[in-house]
């Protein structure tokens, strides 16, 4: 049959949207069975990109230096809300080496708004740009502008939601009778508790260099989407795609703050193109920490009604979001709508708009800070009602998503919670809680994750083998550290039958013109690597058809592994150079695209994670011991990365949970710990013992892989489980994460 | 102005204040090592003064006329070290953004202890922030590299 247009659903983050799809049957592969032997896929192994990356060659964004290159620089407000009394641009550009510098006022050639202004309205709001010869000119130039502001009342949180300030309407989601179904529970619990704004601090900022050559611009940008950057960039510069070429080869961490082009790129390629020379805008430590974006403060109230069995009856949540000036309303209330069975469920959740940039993605947004408050309530319930916490949990599991009504296309969290009570020695639990010889106090607790994770199209790749057997496959990925192109590599090597060292696997750059998604939502792997297999597939197909012709063998009776080709008599057996070396110059190629998902399922990701941790009573130092982390995201590609991936969304989220908070002045509406040694990260000497461990069966309604995504799971419910252990070390629980020193004391006081 | 980098000498027109990173990455284009702070607070500048790590983001060029620089380039000759095998076999990277200051920083650990404990290894490494979370492998790979089990 011909390739043809289909419509289906694209899903980002829990919001789906109608998209054609190209569907082409001979994309279509057989999916791999559980017991199938494969020789890469499934087993443990090195990054690609390992050796460059260790040997410091590796070009990042901030990297790139071209001949002439200027540097570029941003003033920034420094209050959250002021208007801009003076501001001497023509001083600025009287400075020796500055080549340009524009103020909010100055016509730009680019289209839509100016991203400069003399009435900031958040921390960092960007009022004027000066492009140098070299940094420090820049600085000069910065200093030179001599910028005075009149202050205004930056926008308050509470102010904001007792005025309705909110940056859009409030969300209500209602599911059965919440009302009555709580006022009729045996039980009851709630809880009302506080997460903070979480900075994503990827160590390379956010940092763009653009150069015009002619009407075609070259933009390096350290970003997660580098299609979108295109086609930001071709839109701002009116500009057709072909003629924005983005380069996005090496990024330095994202974690969902570095999407699309950037006011970084639009602003290098503006003055790029004003000043006719290359330009490099990096954002310096201290404005990425309060400009690159946030996961935003919430506080929720969660009330849960229950009967004495643990069966749940009602859900009711209501979210406070501190938005920023705007953004995505993340998926906060997710959780409570689709954790647990629950006929009865009510959510709201209240955006309010105060004077911090627009808040945007850090690693499952909304997800993690829904999860957070979920999952303590939960435990409140289990201890009310003298169930333990996990058994109550597997009291309430769903098997299906029931905003839909859809199946779960695959759901194997209760294995989860099984393996996981195993690695962490849950039934010994209640001794943790005995006097300790050390005179901490320890406990355990768990909790639940859900994200979703499945991908989608469109996605796509080609892959080209050439007459020396090599196999080159590329692919639109932008690995921004995930490993994604590693798992390209081995999907195709697999795919192909050849041996890992003759298959590269590219990505990092538009000009190909070969589309994948943004490296975001958990959907590279599930995306991307069937439309790698499909291609690789391809190639694999062509390559036996000619091996048949030059062996004057049938096809049917020959297979290909490790690089050689045999006859399934065993009579035969070549290198594949034997036949491709018949190629010279001509190459064998195929691509692939990815098909639609299923209908009639929900694609989901799923997890639990226990913690046992230590708390000083004297100190209020809390310590975290050892976390347990067991994830069903079907079939995994390579397990050393994916343990990686785990332990990386672990620490992060126990940064989340005891030390990471921006802390915003009421006064200033600005920031006061925007660097690195006031926002606390965790550092090594912070590292609990660390348990990684999935499920790894492949979701038998995913075609092709029957993998999901795994960027995304392993921070959402690290947390929870550690403030769950606290409740259970102490008796008490905290109003708010951090767990810092001070605020344990509180609790314990 | 002279400094050795990597055993060779440089004779620079550079202002004296002006920082060793600076120095390394836009004079001389040596851009392994990083700037992730310029604040001194997260190691990912790390390079070697006669073999002892230091912030080069901190660091006044003029204070390291007559001292030997080494940079993760300097590390890297002829195939790179031990250390950085482990590293990649460990898969004690993720963005890589910080792999330089690591490897640097773990460098100087392992030329003042042959056989560092994973107490040893924390508080060496614990200046160098690794925002992907790769510290369970960091500290696997030095293990390995130093000859220790890496059960």
């Amino acid at each position: 049959m011909k390739p043809r247009l289909v419509k289906s659903q694209r899903e980002m983050e829990g919001r789906f949207e109608d998209v054609w799809v190209l569907v082409d049957e001979e994309d279509e592969v057989e999916t791999w069975p559980d017991d199938a032997e494969l020789g890469i896929v499934g087993s443990p192994t090195i990054r690609q990109d390992g050796p460059v990356r260790a040997s410091g060659a590796a070009r990042y964004t901030v990297d790139v230096q071209l001949p002439g290159m200027l540097h570029a620089l941003v003033l920034r407000a420094p209050l959250a809300r002021c208007r801009v009394t003076a501001l001497d641009v023509d001083a600025a550009r009287a400075i020796a080496g500055v080549r340009a510098a524009i103020g909010p006022d100055a016509p730009l050639t680019i289209e839509g708004e100016s991203p400069l202004t003399a009435e900031p309205a958040w921390a960092g709001d960007p009022i004027a740009v000066v492009a140098a010869d070299t940094p420090e000119a820049a600085v000069a130039g910065i200093a030179a502008l001599a910028a005075t502001f009149e202050p205004l009342a930056p926008l308050g949180l509470e102010a904001g939601l007792a005025e309705q300030r909110f940056t859009e309407e409030p969300r209500e989601n209602v599911r059965g009778e919440p009302d009555a179904a709580l006022e009729g529970a045996d039980v009851r619990v709630e809880l009302t508790f506080e997460t903070p704004a979480h900075v994503q601090s990827p160590l390379e900022p956010h940092a763009a260099v653009a150069r015009w050559e002619g009407d075609t611009l070259t933009a390096w940008v350290s970003t997660q989407g580098m299609f979108d950057a295109r086609r930001e960039l071709a839109r701002r510069f009116a500009l057709a795609p072909e003629q924005v070429r983005v380069i996005s080869e090496y990024i330095g961490g994202g974690f969902g703050a570095k999407q699309g082009a950037g006011v970084e790129a639009v602003i290098a390629a503006e003055l790029a193109r004003a000043t006719g020379r290359p330009v490099r805008l990096a954002l310096g430590r201290h404005e990425e920490q309060v400009v690159g974006g946030r996961r935003s403060w919430t506080r929720q109230t969660v009330t849960l009604g229950a009967r004495r069995d643990g069966t749940l009856e009602a859900i009711e949540l209501a979210a406070v979001v501190d938005m920023g000036v705007g953004g995505w309303v993340f998926p906060v209330a997710e959780p409570a709508l689709s954790l647990y069975a629950c006929p009865n469920v009510r959510t709201m959740v209240f955006p309010v708009r105060t004077s911090l940039r627009a808040q945007n993605a850090f690693r499952a947004p909304g997800v993690v800070e829904g999860v957070t408050v979920l999952e303590q309530a939960i435990d409140d319930l289990a201890a009310e009602l003298g169930i333990d916490p996990l058994d109550l949990r597997r009291r309430n599991h769903v098997d299906r998503d029931q905003a839909s009504g859809l199946p779960y296309s695959s759901k194997r969290l209760l294995d989860c919670y099984d393996r996981a009570a195993e690695l962490a020695g849950w039934e010994s639990r209640a001794a943790l809680r005995e006097p300790q010889p050390d005179g901490l106090l320890r406990g355990m607790g768990c909790a639940t994750q859900i994200w979703w994770g499945g991908g989608g199209p469109p996605a796509h790749a080609t892959v080209r083998l050439d007459a020396e057997a090599r196999a080159l496959v590329t692919t639109g990925i932008q690995d921004i550290g995930t490993g994604t192109l590693t798992s390209a590599r081995m999907i195709a090597a697999e795919e192909l039958g050849l041996p890992l060292d003759r298959v590269f696997a590219r990505g990092g750059d538009t000009l190909p013109n070969v589309y994948s998604p943004v490296s975001g939502g958990s959907m590279t792997t599930p995306a991307v690597m069937p439309a790698v297999r499909s291609a690789a597939g391809k190639v694999r197909r062509i390559l036996l058809s000619l091996a048949a012709d030059v062996l004057e063998i049938g096809v049917a009776d020959l297979d290909l592994s490790d690089g050689r080709i045999r006859s399934r008599d065993g009579a035969l057996d070549v290198d594949v150079v034997e036949v491709t070396g018949k190629l010279g110059n001509a190459t064998i190629d195929g691509s692939g695209a990815r098909g639609p998902n299923p209908d009639g399922f929900r694609v989901n990701t799923f997890g639990c994670q226990i913690a046992q941790i230590a708390v000083d009573p004297g100190t209020g130092v809390v310590t975290v011991e050892r976390v347990v982390a067991v994830h069903d995201v079907g079939r995994i590609v390579n397990p050393l990365g994916a343990s990686s991936q785990a332990e990386g969304g672990v620490l992060q989220g126990i940064g989340y949970a005891l030390s990471e908070e921006l802390v915003v002045d009421p006064t200033t509406g600005y920031p006061v710990n925007g660097h690195l040694d006031d926002y606390k990260v965790p550092t090594i000497a912070d590292v609990p013992e660390i348990l990684v461990d999935f499920v790894n069966t492949p979701d038998p309604n995913l075609p092709n892989l029957g993998a999901k995504g795994l960027g995304e799971p392993p921070i959402v419910p690290t947390a929870a489980a550690i403030a769950n252990a606290f409740a259970h070390a102490t008796g008490r629980r905290a109003s708010a994460i951090p767990l810092t020193p001070a605020r344990v004391l509180e609790a314990l006081a | 102005m002279s400094i050795e980098v990597n055993g060779e000498a440089h004779v620079l027109d550079v202002p004296p204040t002006r920082r060793l990173l600076a120095v390394l990455r836009d004079d001389l284009a040596l851009t392994g090592t990083k700037h992730g702070c310029g604040e001194g607070a997260c190691g990912a500048c790390a390079v070697l003064l006669d073999g002892l790590p230091v912030a080069s983001c901190l660091l006044p060029v003029a204070a390291a006329e007559g001292l030997a620089v080494t940079t993760i380039e300097g590390l890297s000759r002829d195939d790179g070290s031990d250390l950085q095998g482990a590293f990649v076999a460990e898969d004690a990277l993720q963005c890589g953004f910080c792999t330089p200051g690591q490897i640097v920083s773990a460098t100087a650990l392992l030329a003042s202890v042959a056989r560092p404990t994973r107490d040893e290894i924390r508080a060496a490494m614990a200046g160098n922030i690794c925002r992907c979370g790769a510290y369970p492998k960091i500290e696997r790979a030095i293990l390995r590299a130093s000859g220790q089990d890496v059960a």
